[in-house]
């Protein structure tokens, strides 16, 4: 029921923007841009791409602040919407931590804390190896630590967060044993690949593309559904969509993405909701956004209303899934 | 009763224990072993404790046999009474920031000092404070966008 | 030398006047968010990248990195003039610097302070031009057990020779390393030592301890001295900063030592706040004065601040060639550098060799910038001693607060400051040292995750840290640095002792 009204409003909302609008929720005061991760970090760079880009289009007459509450995996972020529950003038930027991070660690907030408002973005996942690795496909990797249990080094960036999942879901999926080591950024993990003192690491494009260019390291298969767009070269005649998928490379996993996700405390007004998804919905029809995501080698795919709670229901299953075979779920 | 530097040095020597005391339980629950992939999450925390806990006790103990400092005040009396006319107000300011926000917190302080302590007249008393507040304002609200704490009375003047 | 042709090209880049204009403004700018403890680098930096946008990206990356250079300068003049530091890495700067300003000498302080930042950083800029091939293969081979070995010997390097009384010196190590552990531990994950608080998730955070040990702390001491700065009747004028400079020679070795300090610890990359604090640990343990060290010794100052910049400077090029950065500031600037299109790593400075060696060549030219101008700006800030206690008394507790707040918006923060004021107040009269705690904090989590990594990848094997020359010559010369001074010292009381064997 509230589902669909919600629907029904962000429809209307849409409709209505083009038009005078003149029963639509307007922000009244500067609006707080929250995000979950520190200053630089994949999110940081995600919320100040939308808040320049608000800004240079005009999408909102109200000013906007960005703060970064990033520590604790993101969970400062996360329990600040608690505290200002009901609050129409916060946005909350993260990924699919927000609703994972609950279940594996003891936090003191919940999902139900937050209202979903709408994703951008799928981040891809790769799995990568150093240039002169031994390892030509994903199958011998995944040979090797059937042959060495526990011996291959895997590194990833954090504890029981996306990478040690993922890695845990290849585990899981084809017995193989690998010996994760957790580091504390993305970029970190892709200079230790580079070096030569892990075997493999599961970045995001991203992380891994100036290393990528430099010749230092090289991407196995992608965790997507299909092949990554076509883009310039970055390796030789090597680009993106030269990249098999991970399941035409023999792993049986179909898909592995990070949403880049936008949430607002819990209890907000429906309008309010409404407005702020219909203006992300904005953002994401730029060009800017649309270079964005071509910079990132993110794909783009935007999703509100039940499309995108379907989503995080869908998304969160999967997890849980992993997370009780790891043992990992603290309630 | 006189506080000589004697009970200081128990008083912290006893604080540093407690605070060891503190880790070593609170990493109890964490586990404090070593596995095959090193140390368990309460392995260090739980040594620190402890270690920590034990020197504050050798602390105590070293100061109370060798009775170090037993003569020595720990502040003189003038100094005490300068050390609470100042530290008040600034304990005081943490209390006004907290219920009214960084602003008037800041402003108020600010004022009480430069007039009671500083023997300014009311008004440029008053003056140093709003103006000092108003330049925190802008410098970081304004020009840099880094909001600080706001209490109930700003959003009188439509400031959140 | 093909790197020299190449910067030669970056110079007739980074001299045009509008970028000279634009350095001038990017360093006053980096003075004013350094100077205001609230404010740091990373604040101000991202701030300027909307800016940049529509900028070529030469342009802007010369801008963030002279407010960078700025906010360092800037960082460095608060420790020395109200012992709160304005960046991490300018703790050091306080253990000397501080006294020197108090004991009426704030100009000489202050000066002395960016002369041999300005110095540091050149060196730092040489280092880069003549290594910039080398060096990103060279930060490649650390790994885990590499990392910690080098925070293990900053550790070593500083704590080798304390004055204080042992129990103490480990009481106050203990409960920073203690502090630091507080919060999500990153290799496992786990929340410690929160005891169910959600102010605790994100662990203490060093900076609102250090606000409260020192601004707070100091601040009390200096309340208890007499309600005002020693350093009030003392005339500021430019003689002052060119005695200074004209100083500057006889702590030639210092500073020679220090930025080659600062250099390693730059590309290793341990990163500047660990350079500065094992540069002034080395001066002290290599002065005949190193007893005196915290009293104002010019030594103490040309030490961490020669460090710290040359880090700083250093620290750039693993930002550009590897993508690693260093500090928050360099994370921000990374994330600028992606947004104009560029990606940093082993490629950058072939594929776009004038954006590298534009900033290189700019750095010469800013840092020069910012030393002219921050010297300039000496009597001025000086000249803030002058305004009445009463005044200027209320004003830094309320700048403390206001910084403490900013860290991360908490009101508990604030509680933090105070009780951490009480903590430094007693502490100070009770002779526990507070530099200890400080760099535990600092290096305490980053130590353990190393270490943690490292027992992963050798499966529990301590014998990791002696795999390789590289790792085990640093752990040798750590534990070098920790046993020799002991071993001296033990041996010069047995002869005293068999001299006089009556001696207490």
């Amino acid at each position: 029921m509230l589902r669909n009204t919600r629907i029904t409003l962000a429809a209307a909302a849409a409709l209505l923007s083009t038009v005078a609008a003149h029963a639509e929720w307007l922000p009244e005061r500067p609006v707080e841009f929250i995000v979950a991760s520190g200053a630089g970090g994949g999110t940081d760079n995600f919320a100040r791409t939308i808040q320049s880009i608000v800004t240079k289009h005009n999408l909102m007459e109200q000013p906007i602040v960005v703060l970064n509450k990033g520590s604790g995996s993101g969970a400062e972020a996360f329990i600040y919407a608690k505290a200002n529950a009901g609050d129409p003038h916060k946005l909350i930027f993260g990924t699919n931590n927000v609703y994972l991070l609950p279940h594996v660690a003891k936090l003191a907030y919940t999902t139900e804390d937050l209202a979903p408002v709408a994703a951008l973005a799928l981040d891809e996942f790769l799995i990568w190896v150093k240039a002169d690795s031994e390892y030509k496909d994903a199958k011998s990797l995944i040979e090797a630590a059937k042959a060495n249990p526990g011996q291959i080094p895997f590194g990833g960036s954090q504890s029981k967060d996306t990478d040690e999942t993922l890695v845990a879901l290849i585990e899981q999926e084809t017995g193989a044993d690998f010996k994760y080591v957790p580091f504390n950024g993305g970029g970190e993990v892709g200079v230790q690949l580079a070096g030569g003192h892990i075997a493999a690491n599961v970045n995001n494009p991203n992380e891994n593309l100036g290393q990528w260019q430099g010749a230092a390291i090289r991407p196995l298969c992608v965790f997507s559904p299909e092949r990554m767009a076509k883009g310039e070269p970055i390796q030789g005649d090597q680009g993106w969509s030269d990249i098999p998928t991970c399941s035409e490379a023999g792993l049986p996993i179909e898909s592995y993405q990070m949403p880049r996700t936008v949430w607002a405390p819990a209890g907000l007004p429906e309008e309010a909701l409404a407005f702020y998804s219909d203006l992300l919905k904005k953002v994401s029809e730029t060009p800017e956004w649309k270079d964005y995501l071509a910079k990132t080698s993110q794909t783009g795919r935007f999703l509100a209303g039940s499309e995108f709670e379907d989503f995080i229901a869908k998304s969160q299953d999967n997890a849980l899934k992993v997370f009780k075979a790891e043992g990992w779920l603290v309630q | 009763m006189v506080i000589r530097r004697f009970h200081m040095e128990l008083f912290v020597a006893g604080l540093t224990a407690l605070a060891g005391a503190v880790t070593t339980f609170g990493s109890l629950e964490l586990g404090v072993g070593w596995t095959e992939s090193g140390p368990e999450p309460g392995y260090f925390p739980f040594y620190i404790g402890l270690l920590l806990a034990v020197l504050g006790l050798y602390n105590g103990a070293h100061a109370a046999i060798a009775k170090r400092g037993d003569a020595e005040l720990f502040v003189e009396k003038r100094h005490a009474i300068r050390l609470a006319r100042f530290g008040g107000p600034m304990a005081a300011f943490v209390v006004v920031t907290i219920l009214l926000g960084l602003y008037v917190g800041t402003a108020l302080y600010l004022f009480y000092v430069a007039w009671r302590q500083g023997g300014y007249r009311p008004l440029l008393s008053a003056l140093i404070g709003v103006g000092f507040s108003l330049a925190l304002f802008a410098v970081f609200e304004l020009t840099f966008k880094v909001p600080l704490l706001k209490g109930p009375l700003e959003p009188l003047f439509g400031i959140y | 030398m093909g790197n020299f042709g190449l910067l030669l090209d970056g110079f007739q880049i980074a001299l045009t006047p509008t970028h000279i204009a634009i350095m001038v403004i990017g360093v006053l700018l980096g003075l004013v968010v350094g100077v205001l403890p609230g404010l740091g680098a990373p604040n101000g930096v991202s701030l300027l990248i909307p800016l940049t946008f529509s900028m070529d990206p030469v342009s802007a990356i010369i801008l963030l990195a002279s407010m960078y250079w700025g906010a360092l300068f800037g960082g460095s003049t608060t420790s020395i003039l109200f012992n709160i530091p304005g960046e991490p890495s300018s703790v050091a700067t306080t253990f000397d610097g501080y006294p020197m300003a108090r004991g009426g000498q704030a100009t000489r302080a202050l000066t002395l302070a960016f002369m041999s930042a300005g110095t540091g950083a050149l060196v730092g800029v040489i280092v880069i031009t003549l290594l910039s091939s080398w060096a990103a293969d060279f930060a490649l081979r650390f790994g885990a057990p590499e990392y910690f070995a080098v925070y293990f010997l900053a550790f070593c390097a500083f704590i080798g020779m304390g004055s204080a009384w042992p129990g103490k010196t480990a009481v106050s190590l203990l409960l920073g390393l203690a502090l630091s552990s507080v919060g999500m531990d990153t290799i496992t994950g786990s929340l410690r030592l929160t005891f169910g608080l959600s102010e605790l998730i994100g662990g203490i955070s060093f900076l609102v301890v250090v606000i409260g040990l020192f601004g707070i702390g100091e601040i009390l001491m200096t309340v208890q001295h007499g309600l005002k700065f020693r350093g009030v009747s003392s005339r500021v004028d430019l003689r002052d900063v060119f005695r200074t400079i004209a100083e500057l020679p006889r702590y030639y070795l210092t500073l020679v030592r220090s930025c080659l300090v600062g250099a390693w610890m730059g590309i290793t990359p341990g990163g500047p706040t660990a350079a500065s604090f094992m540069s002034y640990g080395i001066a002290r343990q290599w002065s005949r004065k190193g007893k005196v060290f915290g009293t104002g010794r010019p030594e103490g100052i040309v030490a961490p601040e020669a460090a710290d910049h040359s880090a700083g400077t250093c620290a750039m090029l693993p930002m550009l060639a590897l993508g690693v950065p260093s500090s928050a500031t360099a994370a921000v600037m990374m994330g600028g550098l992606m947004i104009w299109g560029l990606t940093p790593g082993p490629m950058l400075f072939t594929t776009k060799p004038d954006f590298v060696w534009g900033l290189i060549a700019s750095m010469y030219v800013a840092n020069i910038v910012a030393v002219i101008l921050v010297l300039a700006t000496v009597p001025m800030f000086a000249a803030l001693l002058r305004i009445p206690f009463a005044i200027i008394g209320p004003m830094i507790v309320a700048v403390c607060f206001v910084g403490a707040y900013t860290v991360s918006s908490a009101t508990f923060d604030l509680w933090l400051v105070l009780a951490f004021g009480i903590v430094g107040y007693l502490f100070n009269k009770l002779d526990y040292p507070i530099a200890p705690l400080v760099l535990a904090m600092v290096l305490g989590h980053k130590a353990e995750n190393a270490f943690h990594q490292s027992m992963i990848l050798s499966d529990g094997s301590v014998l990791v840290f002696w795999s390789n020359p590289l790792v085990g010559t640093i752990m040798t010369l750590a534990l070098a640095l920790v046993i020799l001074p002991q071993l001296v010292r033990l041996a010069s009381r047995w002869k005293r002792d068999q001299a006089e064997p009556l001696g207490d």
